[in-house]
């Protein structure tokens, strides 16, 4: 049974990391630093958003505060790789032990999903008891807790100021390593009985209680792991640019992966990654233009700032035609993936 | 999915072809906000830059060559910030020049550092903006907040006989912590001046009535108040002093100097803020005057405030030590900038070293705003520099 499963779900994962390949070679053919470096900053918002999924998408609870947990990783990476002697002067506070402590960025990405890993398991020991709009709200203060203490914590965050010296990794290999990763986890935990279980209680939580399945402890498995991913994410955003700050990672993260995930479908994994690679796509053509387009001989330049309008009614216009988001409830797979349903994409559940 | 490929490979073409560096001219690349809220403080310094620009390009060129300038928007934002250094730095860039605060700036400058390219804030006032935050090809174009403070403290001591000081300082920014770090380093050196009290507020308060009651509670009114603050809260902060009947001297650093705001507070006096040139029209120095002139002349109006002139003082030292060294080599043009002390500019001498590519003393106008007029009344050089490991705190 457990074989059949995986062969019927791995064409999603297989396709999903092709398509990511593809957008490693674009950016390895194209031998462009800045686009290298926007693909980077795709992966990684693949990754946040894939964190985010595992959650939102299998527990149905919507959860503005994972967040949180990449700043918990963004500031593992500074704690683990900067040298010592830097460190010394910015976060006077650290413990000897950390202090002295220089792993490579790779490593620091595992730890610092770990340290989130450790954290959204006393979190969310907690918070997924509640359930519905409460929870959301609960996770939102816990977005607000850990930014203000990364933001007041000055002997071991440097408060507000940026943490500088992070090594920067500008290949764009290892990101989309780690992009594959999370959306292998993901595809893992989805098709796993815990996912099963958990989709089990999003749709009919008495059905799924009266069947035993235990729905804080299932909520709390997909917290933990969504968790681990973003604190990968973290870990790998303070290496792509090279400095952390606390509110790097607050608002305006938190909204811009939670709408890639809507506009993406909520109910999908390829929802997941298919919102982040179109959305990052338009932003990027449209800052082209916003940059100036030659066409013969007249340069054509959108006004400053309508990037964000036009991407915001796009995001409108998606949401009013396909209101469950460009995937709805459907996975990729290949037409005939030895799936017994007819058509390219079958339910998800 | 096959449409989104073709999309992505459409577009990617379009930006393929990287601009190889030319050796008929030479690169000055902005990564700075074009749009965001640090656009306010980037545009007018990077107005002034080109005036530079153009003027050594009128006069001939550097080393013969005319000078281009490529731009890319960081959107306000760290992560377009990395990109944007990155694109100027692959349309052949020879000087990477980084949004005015340290915050924003440092993801350009950073990535210019690691393709060992020169690197310069437009106006950050922070020590990291530079050796000690970025690394040995970084410098900043403005002077160090902690400047401000310390001239501030030693002007009002010597010139208008302040004895008893009192501190408050807002904690939003590092550069309101860096112009109160500079007063309590002067502040021991000054012989039987005293710190009366201290107190903290936060930018964002609507009211500081506690800290005033503070203030109101002691003896007697102290000399002078030194205000470590920035705009939007300094005007209700400076607003709510005098309204409490507070008349002592109010010290500033130079994040609140400008006419705009004004109007908020009528008759303000007894007001004095630390300036680099004058926007008034009163510089002691008319080739101020004219550049102020020439400003109003390329982009329409008067500088608002004296930030502007960092980004013209950022070209001219890094020309000169390009003249010097005779090519645009980092390394090479690093070297010349560490050789400059008292460098005449503009705007009062520059110095830079191995040490510190940055201002830790340098000469200050004084403007005092009496009755709601700003002008010029005087000017100070601190009487030694500030030391790098007090900088470091």
């Amino acid at each position: 049974m457990a074989r059949s499963v995986i062969r019927r779900s791995i064409a999603t994962p297989v396709l999903l990391s092709l398509l990511l390949v593809a957008f490693a070679l674009v950016a390895w053919a194209a031998g462009s630093k800045p686009f290298n470096q926007t693909i980077i900053d795709i992966f990684l918002k693949v990754i946040f958003v894939v964190g985010l999924w595992v959650f939102i998408g299998n527990s149905g609870v919507i959860s503005f505060g994972h967040t949180a947990f990449a700043c918990l990783g963004g500031y593992v990476a500074a704690w683990t790789t900067i040298k010592p002697m830097l460190k010394a002067t910015s976060m006077p506070g650290l413990p000897d032990w950390l202090m002295q402590t220089e792993i490579p960025y790779w490593a620091a990405a595992a730890v610092g999903a770990g340290w989130a890993a450790l954290w959204a398991l006393i979190f969310g020991a907690v918070l997924m008891r509640l359930s519905g709009i409460a929870a959301s709200i609960a996770t939102f203060a816990m977005l607000a807790m850990v930014n203000s203490i990364y933001s007041n914590w000055e002997s071991v965050t440097a408060a507000t100021s940026s943490v500088v010296g992070i090594p920067i990794v500008r290949s764009v290999w290892p990101y989309l390593i780690a992009a594959i990763l999370a959306v292998v986890i993901a595809w893992a935990y989805g098709i796993s009985r815990y996912g099963l279980a958990l989709r089990a209680a999003r749709d009919e939580p008495t059905a799924a209680a009266a069947s035993g399945v235990d729905i804080p402890r299932m909520r709390l498995i997909a917290f933990v792991v969504s968790g681990a991913i973003m604190g990968m994410g973290g870990a790998l955003y303070a290496n792509s640019i090279g400095i952390v700050t606390p509110d790097t990672f607050y608002l305006g993260l938190t909204f811009i992966t939670l709408s890639m995930l809507v506009v993406g479908g909520m109910g999908s994994l390829s929802g997941a990654v298919l919102g982040v690679l179109i959305l990052s796509t338009l932003i990027q053509v449209l800052r082209w233009l916003e940059a100036g387009v030659k066409i013969g001989t007249s340069t054509f330049a959108l006004p400053g700032g309508v990037q964000e309008i036009a991407l915001g009614a796009v995001m409108i216009l998606i949401l009013m035609f396909r209101p469950a988001g460009i995937m709805g409830n459907r996975e990729l797979t290949l037409p005939r993936a030895g799936s017994d349903k007819p058509g390219r994409a079958g339910p998800n559940t | 999915m096959r449409k989104l490929l073709l999309t992505v490979l459409a577009a990617s073409t379009c930006l393929a072809a990287p601009v190889l560096a030319d050796d008929d001219k030479i690169v000055v690349g902005f990564a700075t906000a074009e749009t965001g809220f640090m656009q306010a403080y980037d545009k007018p310094a990077q107005d002034a830059a080109m005036i530079r620009i153009k003027e050594i390009n009128d006069a001939g060129g550097l080393l013969g060559k005319q000078i281009e300038v490529v731009n890319a928007d960081t959107k306000t934002d760290r992560a377009e910030g990395a990109k944007a250094g990155l694109s100027v730095i692959d349309e052949g860039a020879d000087l990477v020049v980084v949004s005015c605060d340290y915050d924003f700036g440092s993801p350009a400058a950073l990535a210019a550092e690691s393709s060992g390219l020169v690197s310069f804030f437009l106006c950050a006032e922070s020590i990291k903006a530079g050796i000690q935050g970025v690394g040995p090809h970084s410098f900043s174009a403005s002077v160090l907040a902690a400047v401000q403070g310390a001239t501030m403290a030693e002007w009002a001591y010597n010139k208008k006989n302040a004895r008893t000081f009192y501190r408050l300082l807002d904690t939003w920014t590092e550069y309101n912590k860096g112009i109160c770090d500079g007063f309590d380093w002067m502040l021991p050196q000054l012989a039987d001046a005293k710190l009366v009290g201290e107190d903290t507020f936060l930018n964002e308060d609507a009211s500081i009535a506690a800290q005033i009651t503070r203030i109101k509670s002691l003896p007697q009114e102290p000399d002078a108040i030194m205000l470590c603050t920035m705009m939007p809260g300094a005007v209700s902060a400076i607003k709510q002093i005098r309204a409490a009947g507070i008349n002592s001297m109010i010290l500033n650093g130079s994040g609140v100097d400008g006419s705009y705001w004004l109007s908020a507070v009528p008759d303000l006096s007894n007001f004095y803020v630390p300036v680099q040139g004058s926007i008034y029209g009163d510089d002691p120095n008319p080739d101020v005057t004219a550049f102020n002139a020439k400003y109003k002349e390329a982009t329409g109006g008067d500088p608002s405030t004296q930030y502007v002139y960092p980004g013209y003082v950022m070209i001219d030292v890094w020309a000169k030590a390009v003249e010097r060294a005779g090519t645009t080599d980092a390394d090479a043009v690093v070297a010349e900038l560490e050789k400059m002390k008292d460098e005449p500019t503009l705007f009062g001498p520059r110095t830079f070293t191995s040490e510190l590519h940055h201002q830790n003393q340098a000469r200050y106008l004084i403007v005092e705003t009496n009755a709601g007029k700003p002008a010029v009344v005087d000017q100070w050089t601190i009487s030694k520099p500030i030391p790098v490991a007090d900088l470091m705190k």
